[in-house]
Parts: C-alpha cells; structure tokens; sequence
C-alpha cells in the first residue's frame, strides 16, 4: 500500500520536472523539408539559386504577356489563331480590342511579373550580406538588376506607371509610380548590369545563357529608344555592334530556331528542354504558338494575319521563315493543320478575312509536342540591335550609318539573291524611318514587337484604328481590376478604361 | 408488471390449512419458527438472473446476495416478515413472506432516466447535476444498423446532429456535423474514446461501445477547449460489471445483402436514339433497331454484409475484464470493392487496493479495404446504344466516359493498415474526496497503399486505339503512420457537506503528434501478377521508354499530423440542495500550431442549472416529475486549420536552363507570403435548454435554443500583385465570421399497454446558418467561391448574409416559346427558341455574368428523426425514420457534359415546340443550356426510413436446454425506403470541404441492407 501512496509524489514530481523547463520547447514545431524566408539566402550556394531563380520566370508561361501571345494578336500582323471557338471570350477580346480591364491574362502577366521582381530583389535585398567571393556577387547583383530592369520595362510599356517595389517586404497599400520613376529605376539598374556584368565571352559553357554585358547594352538601347533618347539608343546599340560579340546567322530561320540556340545572333535567350511542362524545364511559349492538328506541335494561337501576309516585298525569304502555310514541307513534314479550323475564311462580302497558318518562329524540329516544350525564345537578337542602331542613327541625322546597319539585316534576308531586297538608299529621314519600321516588321514579325512599335511610333491609331484601337486609350493596357479592388482604391486607372 | 407476489398467492383455505399447522408446531414446542427461504431473482427486462442482487429482511440489518445463478437463501423467522429484494438500477420489491418456501422474484428496470450518469469530459455527473446540452446513445441503440462505423448510429437519434453517409462505398466515412456548419474549415466534430482524443471511430465495433454522448453546448465542450468548436462525441467502450462473477459470454452473428437502394432513371436505347436524332437528325437509322445496354445493371450487383462480434466479461474482487473480438466484412455493390476490418478490445480494470485502481483500454483494429474506380459516373454518362462488348469479348469502346466494365476489370487498388488506440491509467484515491488519476494514451496508424493498372487498350470498333488505355503498366505504392500520444493528468475533489454538493476537476495534458508518408511511382511492371507487384529502379526511370516517374515520387510529413500541444483544464461543478446548479469550465492550450505570440488561448464557459421540481411549490404539482431550466454561455476553439499558412516559405524547385547544351540549373527564391499572426478560431456559444419529465416519467422533454458564432475562421484571401506572391495566389487570415442558431427538442413517450410496452421519440433541429463576414478590411475577397465542378466552373460562392457554400448561378423563369418571345426578353447571343430563359437579376437589359445569384442552400434549415420501440412477450420491433428539409442539391453530373453522353428521363417531357414545356428545355448535348442556373438545383428535401427491426428472444426455458442464458434472433433492413425528389442515388450529398457541400457530381450509390442475426448470452 505505501507503494502506491508513492506514486501519489512521483506523478506529480515527473510533471513538475516536465512542466517548467521543457514547455517552450515542447511547443516549438519547426517545418520539416521546407526552408522560411528568415533562413534563405544564406550562402555562397544559396545566392548561386536565388539569382538562378530570377531567370525561370522569364520560361513562365504567364510571363509570355499571361499566357498567350496578346501583343502580336493586337498588332496587325496577328489573329487569335487556333479554331475559331478556342479561347474566343478570353483572347479574342484582345484581338478586336474589346477586352475589358478584368480581362483573362492582365492579372496574371502583372503578378507575374511582380513574383520575378520579387526574386530579383532577394538578391538584390539579402545576397551582399553573404560572406562569399566579391566578384561572383557584385555579377549575381548585377545579373537580378539585369532582370528586374527587363520586368520593368515590360511593366512601363504596358502599364505606364506602376507600384515600384525594391525591397521583398513592401507596405501595404502601395501607389502607382510615374512612368519617368519607373524608367529612372530601369536605367538605374541597366546600367549597373552593363558595368558589371561579363562579357559573353567571359562566361564558361555552362553559364550561357545568363544575363551579359552585350544584352544590357542592348536593353538600354531598347529602353533608350522608347524614351525617344536616340542620342543614348545610338550609343548602347553602338556598343553592343563593336564589342565583336555578336553577329547575324547566315540563315534567317536559324535567327529564332533550334540551330541558333545560344548562337552568334543571340543576345537574351530564354533557354528549354523538350519536357512537357514548366516545372521540369519546358517552355510552353511554343506550345501555345505550334501548329495546331496534323502535325500536332501545339494549340495553333497567334495566326499570322492576311495583312501581314501581304505586306511582304515579293521574294522576301522572310516570308517562309516566319509563315507556316498549309502543304508547306517543313524538316520533311507536311503540314495539314487542324480539322475544326477552317482553311479559309471570308466576310459576307467575299473577301479573304483569315488564313490557316501558323507561326514559324517557334518550329522546333521533332516528334510531337513535348520536343515543342524546347522554344528558346529570343527576347534580344542581334538584328534587332542592328535595326534600332539604324533608327536612332537616322533620327541624330546620320542615315548614312543608318542605311549601313539596315543593309547589313538586308543583305542576310536576301541569302546572295540579288533579285530580291535590294539595298535601301534612300537618306529622307521620314522616308527611311518608314522602311525601318517596315524592315523591323519583316525581320522581328511574330516576335511580339509589332504592337509597341506601333505606339511608340505613334502610328497604333492610324495602323490599328481599323481593328478597334482607340486613340488615348489603347497605347496602354487597363490596370487589372482585381488590382485595383485589393488596394482599396490606391491604385489609379489608366485613362479612358 | 404485476407485483410477484400475486402469482404466488395461494387459495384462502389452503393458507388457513398452514396457518394451523404451524400452530400445531408452535404447540409441539419444535423451534421451527426459523426456516429457509430460498429463491432466484431475475430481470424483467434482459429475463437474466441478476447475480449479486441485495435480499435484505426488512426492519433488520439481516441480509444476502444472490449468487451468481442469481439464486439465494436466507433464514428467516417470522412469517410476517417482509424480504427487499434490491440492485442498482432497477426499482426495490417487498414480498410478505408468509409461508412460502421458495419466492422467486423478477424484478423491474426503473424507468426514470433521471439519475443516470452521464459521461462528460475528464469525468461523469449525474444528469439531473448536469447544466450542458448531452445527448447520449445507449448500446442498444448503437447496433440496431449494420455499418462500419459507429457514428451512423447517431443518425436520427439526437437532436442537433446530422450524419451524412455521403456514400454505400465500403469503408467510406460519414460527414458529421453538429449544430450546423461553424467554419469553412473542418467543421467535424472531435471523438473522445475513453479519453483519448480521435478524429474518427470508424476504427471501432459498435457492439464493444456501451454509451455515446454528444456534448453540444459550451458548457459541455469548453473542457476541450480549442477542439471543441464543431462538438465533441464521447465514446466509452464496456467494461466487465462488478458482481458479475461468472464470465458473461455474448455472441453476436449477422449477415446481410446489399442491394441499389434506387436506381437513376436514364433513358433506354430507343428514346436516346429518338433524342439523339432529334438535335442531330440522322443520328440513328433506325431507332427500334438500336442497343439498349442498362449500363447501371453492368456495374452493380448484390452484395453480401457479415458482422461478428464474441465477448467475455466479468469481474473478480480484483479486477473487471471485457475482451472481446469481432470480424466485419462489407463486400461493395461496385465490384472491385470491399472493406473488410478485425477488432480487438481488451479493457481491464485492477483494483489493487480500495484506494489504488489501474486500468487499460485498448483496441486494436486491422483494416484491408479496396476500392473501386469512378464507375458510376461512367455507367450515368454512357449511351445505352453502346454495347458493353464487341462479338468476341473484348471491351467496346465507350467514346468520352470509356468503358466502364474496362475501368473495373483493370483496377486494382488497395488500402490496407492498422489502428492502434488504447491507453493505461492508475487512479489513487486519498483523504476520501480527492482522486488523483494519470492516464497514458496512444493512438497510431500504419497505412499502405497499392494500385496496379496493367497495360490494356480498348479498341475503336474500327481496330484503331481508343481514348482509353494506358501504355505501359503503372505501380503505385504509398505508405504513411502516424502516432499521437496524450498524458493525462487529473486531481478531482468530490464532496457533499449537507445540502452542498461539489465536484471540481483539475487537470494538466500534453500530446504529441507525428506522421510520415512516402510514396513512390513505377511503370512497365514485369508482369500483372501481384507477386510482382514490386518496384525496381528499372520502373521508376527506364531510359529505354523515356519514362521517367521520378516527380512521383515523395516522402513528406502531414503538416496537419505534426504538432504538439500543453493544456490547463479545470471544471466545478456545484449544486445547493439539489437545486441551483453553476458549472464553471477552463481550459487554457497552448500549441505549436502557432506562433509563440498566439500560442496560447483561454476558453472558459460558465452556466447555471434550475431543478424546478425540487422546489417545494412543486410538490403538490404531481403530473410533473422532473423540471430542469439551464442555460450556458462559453468559448471554445478550432484548431483543426491551415496554420501551416503562417509561414512563409522557400519554393525550392525552381528549374532554369542555361549551357550551350541546356541543362537545368536548380534556383529557390521567396514563395507566397506567409501570416504569422494567424491564430485560432473562436466560436461563442450560448444555450438556453428546459428538461421535463411528467407522468411518471413516461412523458420527457428536452429543448435547447442554441447560438453558436464562430469568429476568425480562417479564409484564403486574395494579396496585392506588387507582393510578388503570383497569379491567384492567396494568403491566410483570420478574417471571416458564421453565425449558426436553431432549437433542437427531444420529445420521449414510453409506457405499456397491456403486456405491450413501447416507446415513441421525436427529435427535430433547426439550423439557421449565415456568414457574418468575409474578408473585411483584409482584401476585396468578400466571397469565397468554392465547388468547382468536373468543367472547371465553381457552383458555389459564399457571402455575407448566405449561408455557406451557397450555390450560385442563373436563375430560369421558363422557356423561349416563340421567336417572338425571345426577341422581346434580354437573353445571351446563344440562347434560342425552346431554350431556358435567364432572369435578368441587376435590369440591365443583358444576360451576363453579373446577372448571376443566389440559387439555393445546401444547408438543411431542419433536421429530424423520428423512433418507434415496441416489446411483446418475446417479441421487440423499432424503426427509426430520419429526414432533413431545406436544402438543395446541384445535380452536377447531369450538368457537365463535354461529350455527347445519356440523359436522365426528364428530357422526355422536353420542350418541342410553343407550350410543350416550361421547364424542359429543348434536348441537347451541351452549352447554353448546360449553363450553372437553377435548372440544375433539386429539392434535397428528403424522408427515410433509415432501419426497422423485428427481433424475437426465446423464452429462458428453452435457451436454459442448451445452455443459454438468452438467444435472441432479429432480422431487419436498413434504408429500405427513402421519400424524396431527388432523382439521384441518394439526397444525401455531402462532402469534407464545406464551401463545396451538395454537389452531386456522381457518388457510390447508398445501398439497401437486408440483414438476419442472432444474440446470444452465455
């Protein structure tokens, strides 16, 4: 019986010792498999990830303006694209400007965007306080400013001024910036890209791909260009030209295609493999743009337009490179394309109003989808760098330098046939600046430039008018409306939505 | 029942003729006045003798106890004395002895419920001491179903509590919700079984369980403090009875057929041909020439059901035992599908001294379920024109759904573990009111999973491939376990000092939880024969086929299953003169959940009792018996959450590719942002209740206004894009609010007429449930939009002022029945002459999203159950009949429609032209009309009739030949009839996640069971 009458003291006891020490650990569960923000980024391994990651979000597929390739639809070279029905109340709307701002894709391109800002900023925010060495990091630095420069610029095109976050930990309730503070953060961080990062040729094997000198200085002449800034466009297109890094491939389809990946043309590459989804590495920005039925590469969005389809010089190989047509043979397949869409379509009055083609800059050679997964897109080319070289020559009153570059992307379409695209001549500045926005829709077509182009050039009303654009209104895109209802009315419209 | 004493009356003369012989002996001067009396006693109820049942000899302190035969002697003097034949339980009987040698005496349950104990938590009380809103099941009640899990006895039976069985697929749970729906969390209440805190019983046998009681109000569930938000339902498993010496033995047998409770009506081959070629002319040739396969008969069958149960109990002076083993087996009525489960139930109790007790209860409980494909969506959606086979045997291809029979013959999946629950405990009692008691308690799961799919392909009947095959073999294998332990510890004070009574509990628990799983995918199996059911590193990439099953392969932690917690509990309980009764509950927890700023939270309830017949003014108030008013307030938590949302994380697999040969570089960045500051939620809960028994307690009542306001309930809203946290992602707050109230009442009537004696009750609850808040000044997210159907489209959306998970879409107001009448209304670009016609909600002149509205809850607003008892000699008949009103359903699977597929018969009386129909659109195949509207909303409203039984237990006489102390033999049918409008399997169409609750997007049919069995004690 004392036995017992023990255990009265010794369960008690047991507990007290439990109790008092132990409790705060007892309830301290830490999260298994799974790192918090507060431990990340911490080393010289960690840092080498956080700045890889910048990069994926160019491969998202929201990152391609939400998901379809809107910018070209809403240009004059571009349909919707696949069967008529496909996706007819979510991208259509884009094609005919009638999209609304609680449209499909906005949403999703500018949280996009913010999520690549986001981890362009954990570097930028956490990695100089890594013990590692000091060159690697100031590149890792430089590398997530050469990203979150590029997010930015997407942003200011597309939504003029924005809520400008530079820190992971932004407040609430955040207001849009003006467009010049945008541009100024743009600019801020090109150019340390452009002071700090390698040169191609400095990067290893292994590393290509990542973020260069060259592609700043291309970026800032782009970003120049839209600024209307031709003194520095002239200067950093310039600077990219001699550096000797780069060059035209000698045939225009390798310029976008599988044979150029990484090659001498290209300047920011967005590099894939062939697996059918984004987690493991694929692109599905050439899923969405395939050819659509047999062979079936794809969802056939973004048509080239019966305009576009015109608007080539006669001869033009550029034509072939950009433009699928039904019966083409292409890497020994013959396209028949889809069955729901017709091969022709027309208006009540008979005239052609769409064709069935796709878009040959996404042709990736191979079997089936998944080896479509392998795009790499290109989001600068050298030729590009070359025709904004012309443009800002020709606008500082240099059309003899300019009529130089503009040849140069010439000379390369034409392949050694003297029959076709003669050399340009002419030195009347609104003269030559009408090729070179002709030449740079031939060259760049269905790479989402056409669009931009045109409003920057303020020609979108004249060219667009016809398909619904909306002078005042247009040039830019409504602020998503789910944005607008979460900031409680901080964030402003754009005008005219 | 008569008083014994009369059957033995014997003749006036004969009594005369003894008197005068015990005269004559008193004459003769032979002591013989002392004599023994001898006898059994038996229960009028259970016809059991009754061992251990008091025989006292009034008036003096003489006495026995019956043995274990219930037999007794005693020695006895007088012939006036009177013997009081007495035992717990059952109401006291005086017999004169007068002369008689042998008085046998039966003696007769006390019908007042009054007193009984009722289970509480960390403790029992007595319920006229008792201040919350309990309901209690006894064990009689708990087996009158045959089913795997032990809750579906509760259906019906108490007021405030609706169990949906959602499904007949073997091995599938119930949905349990207990005043209404308190979160768009997990709103499942929690399991105390013996203790030890459960999220489900399905792992128990209803026959090992002696009592379930449902706590309901604050009052009785604070003392579980954070988990007693959606209710508690405590289950106490038996115990061996003191005084039963002998070894009770007690076998129950039953075996049942299940067969479909009710089969949807489709249409047959000719009328799908006649409709097929009325949207598509010349569809078919000849339509009386067509197939016509009953796809439903294919797929199901009859069903067998067997359930066993054998236990032995008893007690010694040391100790009580009840051991017990039982077999269930639930073959399903989809072939391929079954569960099959044993239990073990071991529980002891040592007495090692009068003051030192220890004790176990555990139960042990292997499963091994398998579980049949989707088969009933396919056999709903496929065209009775096909044909199952083609002409040599093979599969015919089913276009769109796939062949159901193929889905069957080629599934393979398995579901097998084991629980284990059980705990030990020693309780000292010291300084005669206190008890200190310590109790260890586990509960732990092993589960494996396996599916095997073959490779197959079902063939166009033109020899190309079909949708459906699947190229290579595929392997899946998953494990997972789990182990929670809890100690407990609890000093309880009990103490009645004159007209005070006092109970107060103090106790001080800790748990621990934990939990892995892992999987793992192979393909290209060697062969299809189980002994090869194996994977090797061949299967899981095979750089031969491209296969490559590595993203399948896991080994995580159930973030829900890996906490701990420390909690304070303290309860009193007092009660002056029997009359005023305050209870006063604490618990504080603490748990890893959360942050350490939020990691503990207070839940107290206090509530106060009046037993207004124990006032003297209602003595002379005959009629009423019992009068009870009670009333309670408290807080109480649920902690069944995301709150794994708090943090934020590292996403970790982020893949670039760079290199002239692009490879994949790996990358982490920030994920979505994490709320530290989330915490529990809070429901406040007030009851008012009356409890009344009147004429002789043959009439009770009980009935409780309850109003239940859950706050900070956990919602997912929407954050700003600049916060980098991408496209629809969501963080967690604690921002939204439900209000649940209603009445509940019981209403009880038992008496006998004649030598039939029968009970009646009615229960009925309502539910008026409504969110209070969404979102607030956290985002815009002001609904919350949930259900989303096999189409992508959410049927749900959730506001302020509707009840949760409302359904949402068009509402129709007839059909276009001219050109004309189209024109004139406002009507979407797609919408023809013989289609439904949409209301144009907001006036704007267009049919659009936004015309879009409330269209139905899938809340009932009522629930009730209503049972019958009735005895007869041997014979004892009951049925239970249990419905809901109020709610709706969304008949989800006749709305999506990707394919042409078969239609339910409705489309007979379809719209062919002016004022055919005004509610049956034109037939076709999909879109316009296959829009989310109320067409597609059905009245759930329903009336079933959930058991009957008719049992028979032999007179003892009989069983007494062959050993048996009673044998009892029954047969019964459960669902056998169910009133509704419903067109579906069943109405009742629940689902875990309540924002996505009353859609019926195809669920495994409820069965009907006709079942035979026996009892036996021995």
């Amino acid at each position: 019986m004392k036995a017992f009458a023990k255990l009265l003291f010794v369960v008690p006891a047991i507990l007290i010792l439990l109790i008092s020490p132990g409790c705060k650990k007892f309830l301290q569960k830490d999260l298994q498999n799974e790192l918090t923000q507060q431990s990340f980024p911490t080393s010289p391994a960690d840092a080498l990830m956080a700045t890889n990651a910048t990069y994926e979000i160019l491969r998202d597929w929201y990152y391609n303006s939400g998901g379809y390739p809107i910018l070209d639809i809403m240009s004059d070279d571009a349909r919707k694209g696949s069967n008529p029905d496909d996706q007819l109340n979510y991208v259509g709307p884009y094609d005919v400007f009638t999209f609304s701002t609680s449209q499909d894709g906005l949403d999703r391109w500018w949280n996009t965007l913010y999520v690549g800002v986001k981890r362009a900023n954990v570097v930028i925010q956490f990695v100089p306080a890594i013990q590692m060495d000091n060159a690697l990091k100031t590149r890792y630095l430089a590398e997530a400013k050469f990203i979150r420069g590029l997010l930015y610029f997407d942003f200011v095109r597309a939504w003029g001024g924005v809520p400008i976050v530079t820190t992971v930990n932004p407040p609430q309730h955040l207001a849009r910036a003006s467009k010049e503070e945008v541009y100024a953060l743009i600019l801020e961080d090109l150019q340390f890209a452009a002071d700090n990062l390698p040169l191609r040729s400095e990067y290893t094997a292994v590393n290509v791909g990542r973020a260069t000198r060259g592609a700043a200085q291309a970026l800032l002449a782009r970003v120049y260009l839209f600024m209307h800034d031709y003194i520095n466009a002239e200067k950093y297109a310039l600077e990219v030209i001699n550096s000797a890094q780069y060059g035209l491939e000698p045939v225009y389809v390798d310029a976008s295609g599988v044979k150029g990946n990484n090659g001498i043309e290209s300047i920011l590459e967005v590099g894939a493999i062939q697996v059918d989804n984004t987690g493991g590495g694929g692109s599905q920005y050439g899923n969405v743009q395939g050819v659509r039925g047999t062979p079936n590469r794809g969802w056939g969005f973004n048509r080239p337009s019966v305009d576009f389809r015109n608007s080539y010089e006669s001869g033009d190989p550029r034509y072939k490179g950009t433009i699928i047509n039904l019966g083409d043979t292409i890497d020994g397949v013959v396209i028949l394309g889809d069955g729901p869409t017709p091969d022709v379509t027309k208006d009540s009055l008979g005239n052609v109003i769409e064709v069935e083609c796709y878009t040959r800059k996404v042709w990736v050679p191979g079997e089936n989808t998944t080896t479509q997964w392998g795009f790499h897109r290109r989001l600068i080319r050298y030729a590009d760098v070359l025709l904004v070289a012309a443009e800002a020559l020709n606008e500082n009153g240099k059309p003899a330098d300019a009529l130089t570059y503009l040849n140069m992307v010439r000379a390369r379409a034409r392949q050694g046939n003297n029959a076709i695209l003669p050399d340009i001549t002419t030195t009347v500045k609104n003269e030559l600046s009408d090729i070179i926005l002709l030449e740079r829709r031939h060259e760049l077509g269905m790479e989402g430039w056409r669009f931009w182009d045109l409003v920057r050039t303020g020609k979108a009303a004249t060219v667009l008018g016809p398909l619904g654009f909306v002078a005042g209104k247009h040039e830019l895109l409504p602020i998503p409306q789910s944005e607008i209802d979460i900031s409680q009315g901080t964030l402003t419209q754009n005008p005219n939505w | 029942m008569q008083n014994s004493t009369n059957d033995f009356k014997l003749p006036g003369i004969l009594s005369g003729m003894l008197i005068l012989i015990i005269f004559a002996g008193f004459g003769m001067g032979v002591s013989a006045q002392v004599r023994t009396i001898k006898g059994t006693v038996t229960a009028a109820d259970t016809r059991e003798t009754l061992p251990g049942a008091t025989v006292a000899l009034k008036g003096t302190t003489l006495g026995v106890v019956t043995d274990i035969d219930g037999k007794y002697s005693i020695k006895v003097s007088q012939e006036k004395a009177v013997l009081v034949f007495s035992y717990v339980g059952y109401n006291t009987q005086e017999v004169l002895i007068g002369d008689k040698p042998v008085i046998d005496v039966v003696l007769v349950l006390k019908k007042t419920t009054l007193d009984e104990v009722v289970v509480i938590g960390y403790g029992t009380v007595r319920k006229s001491d008792l201040s919350g809103s309990v309901g209690s099941v006894k064990s009689e009640d708990i087996t009158k179903i045959t089913a795997l899990n032990p809750v579906q006895s509760l259906q019906g039976k108490v007021s405030g509590v609706q169990v949906t069985s959602t499904s007949g697929d073997p091995g599938a749970s119930p949905v349990v919700r207990i005043r209404g729906v308190g979160t768009f969390n997990e709103s499942s209440p929690i399991y105390v079984v013996d203790g030890i805190i459960l999220n489900s019983i399905s792992f128990l046998n209803s026959a090992d369980i002696t009592s379930m009681e449902v706590l309901k109000d604050a009052s009785a569930t604070a003392i579980y403090g954070s988990r007693g938000a959606n209710g508690v339902i405590m289950v106490t498993t038996k115990q061996g009875k003191i005084g039963q010496e002998k070894t009770a033995f007690s076998f129950t047998g039953e075996y049942g057929m299940q067969n479909l409770a009710k089969k949807i009506d489709l249409l047959n081959g000719h009328d799908f041909a006649m409709i097929s070629n009325e949207i598509n002319p010349g569809t078919f040739n000849n339509i009386d020439a067509v197939p016509n396969t009953d796809w439903q008969d294919l797929i199901f069958r009859s069903a067998p059901i067997y359930n066993f149960q054998l236990s032995a109990s008893g007690a010694t002076k040391t100790m009580q035992y009840y051991i017990s083993g039982g077999y269930f087996k639930q073959e399903g009525i989809i072939e391929k599908s079954k569960y099959e489960r044993i239990t073990l139930q071991m529980n002891n109790t040592y007495l090692l001294s009068p003051f030192v007790k220890l004790g176990n209860t555990i139960t042990l409980s292997p499963y091994d379920q398998r579980v049949a494909p989707d088969a009933t969506y396919a056999a709903y959606r496929a065209k009775p024109t096909l044909v199952p086979y083609y002409a040599d045997g093979s599969f015919a291809a089913v276009p769109g759904v796939g062949n159901p029979l193929a889905d069957l013959a080629y599934s393979n999946n398995y579901n097998k573990g084991i629980k284990a629950v059980g705990n030990l405990y020693a309780e000292i009692t010291f300084l005669k009111s206190f008890a200190a008691k310590s109790s260890f308690g586990i509960d732990a799961e092993y589960n494996k999973s396996e599916n095997f799919t073959p490779a197959f392909t079902v063939y166009n009947e033109n020899g190309s491939i079909s949708q459906q095959q699947h190229l290579l073999s595929t392997l899946s294998k998953g494990s997972s376990e789990n182990l929670t332990w809890l100690w407990e510890n609890t000093l309880t004070y009990q103490k009645e000092i004159k007209k005070h009574s006092i109970n107060a509990v103090f106790g001080y628990t800790m748990q621990n939880t934990s939990s892995s799983a892992m999987g793992m995918l192979g393909s290209n199996i060697l062969r299809d024969d189980p002994n090869f059911w194996y994977i090797s590193p061949i299967n899981i990439y095979d750089p031969t086929n491209g296969v490559n099953n590595i993203n399948s392969i896991y080994d995580n932690v159930d973030i829900n299953l890996n906490y701990s917690m420390i909690s304070y509990l303290f309860r009193v309980n007092y009660v002056f003169n029997k009359r005023y009764i305050l209870t006063a509950t604490f618990r504080s927890d603490g748990s890893s959940k959360f942050t350490e700023n939020n990691r503990y939270a207070n839940f107290p309830s206090f509530a106060l009792a009046w037993n207004v017949s124990q006032e003297n003014f209602m003595k002379n108030v005959k009629f009423i018996s019992k009068l009870k008013l009670r009333g309670s307030w408290g807080k109480l938590g649920n902690d069944k959450i995301p709150y794994n949302r708090r943090y934020a994380t590292v996403e970790s697999n982020i893949i670039t590719i760079f290199g002239s040969n692009g490879s994949p570089n790996s990358g982490a960045s920030f994920g979505v942002n994490g709320n530290p500051n989330l915490k529990w939620e809070v429901t406040t809960q007030t009851d008012i209740g009356l409890e009344a028994s009147m004429f002789n307690d043959r009439l009770t009542c009980e009935l409780d206004y309850y109003n239940k306001k859950t706050d900070d309930i956990l919602i997912d809203l929407s954050t700003a894009g600049y916060y980098g946290n991408g496209p629809y992602a969501k963080v967690t707050y604690n921002a939204a609010s439900v209000l649940n109230r209603g009445f509940e009442f019981n209403l009880g009537w038992r008496d006998q007429v004649g030598k039939v004696k029968y009970n009646i009750s009615v229960n009925g609850t309502t539910i008026h449930n409504e969110a209070l808040k969404i979102g607030g000044s956290y985002g815009v997210d002001s609904v919350l939009i949930g259900g989303y159907l096999g189409n992508g489209l959410p049927v749900t959306r959730s506001k302020v002022g509707l009840p949760i998970g409302a359904f949402y879409g068009y509402q129709t107001d007839g059909i276009f029945q001219t050109q004309a009448e189209l024109d004139a209304y406002p009507h979407n670009s797609q919408a023809g002459v013989g289609d439904l016609r949409f209301v144009d909600v907001n006036g704007d002149g267009k049919i659009d999203d936004r015309d879009r509205t409330y269209i139905g809850s899938p809340i009932p607003t009522f629930i009730f159950g209503f049972n019958l008892g009735l005895e007869f000699k041997g014979f004892d008949f009951s049925f239970n009949i249990q419905g809901q009103t109020g709610n709706k359903i969304f008949n989800a699977k006749n709305l999506v429609r990707p394919d042409p597929y078969n239609f339910e018969t409705n489309v007979l009386d379809r719209w062919t032209g002016p004022g055919t129909s005004t509610t049956e659109p034109r037939a076709s195949f999909g879109g316009y009309n296959y829009t989310i509207s109320d067409h597609f909303i059905q009245d759930g409203s329903f009336v079933r009739l959930r058991n009957i039984i008719l049992g028979y237990t032999l007179p003892t006489s009989w069983s007494k030949k062959i050993t048996m102390q009673s044998i009892r033999l029954y047969v019964k049918a459960d669902n056998l009839y169910t009133l509704t409008k419903y067109t579906g399997y069943t109405p009742e169409i629940g689902s875990g996640d309540v924002i996505s609750s009353g859609i019926d997007s195809g669920v495994y049919p409820i069965t009907a069971v006709f079942s035979f069995g026996v009892n036996l004690n021995f």
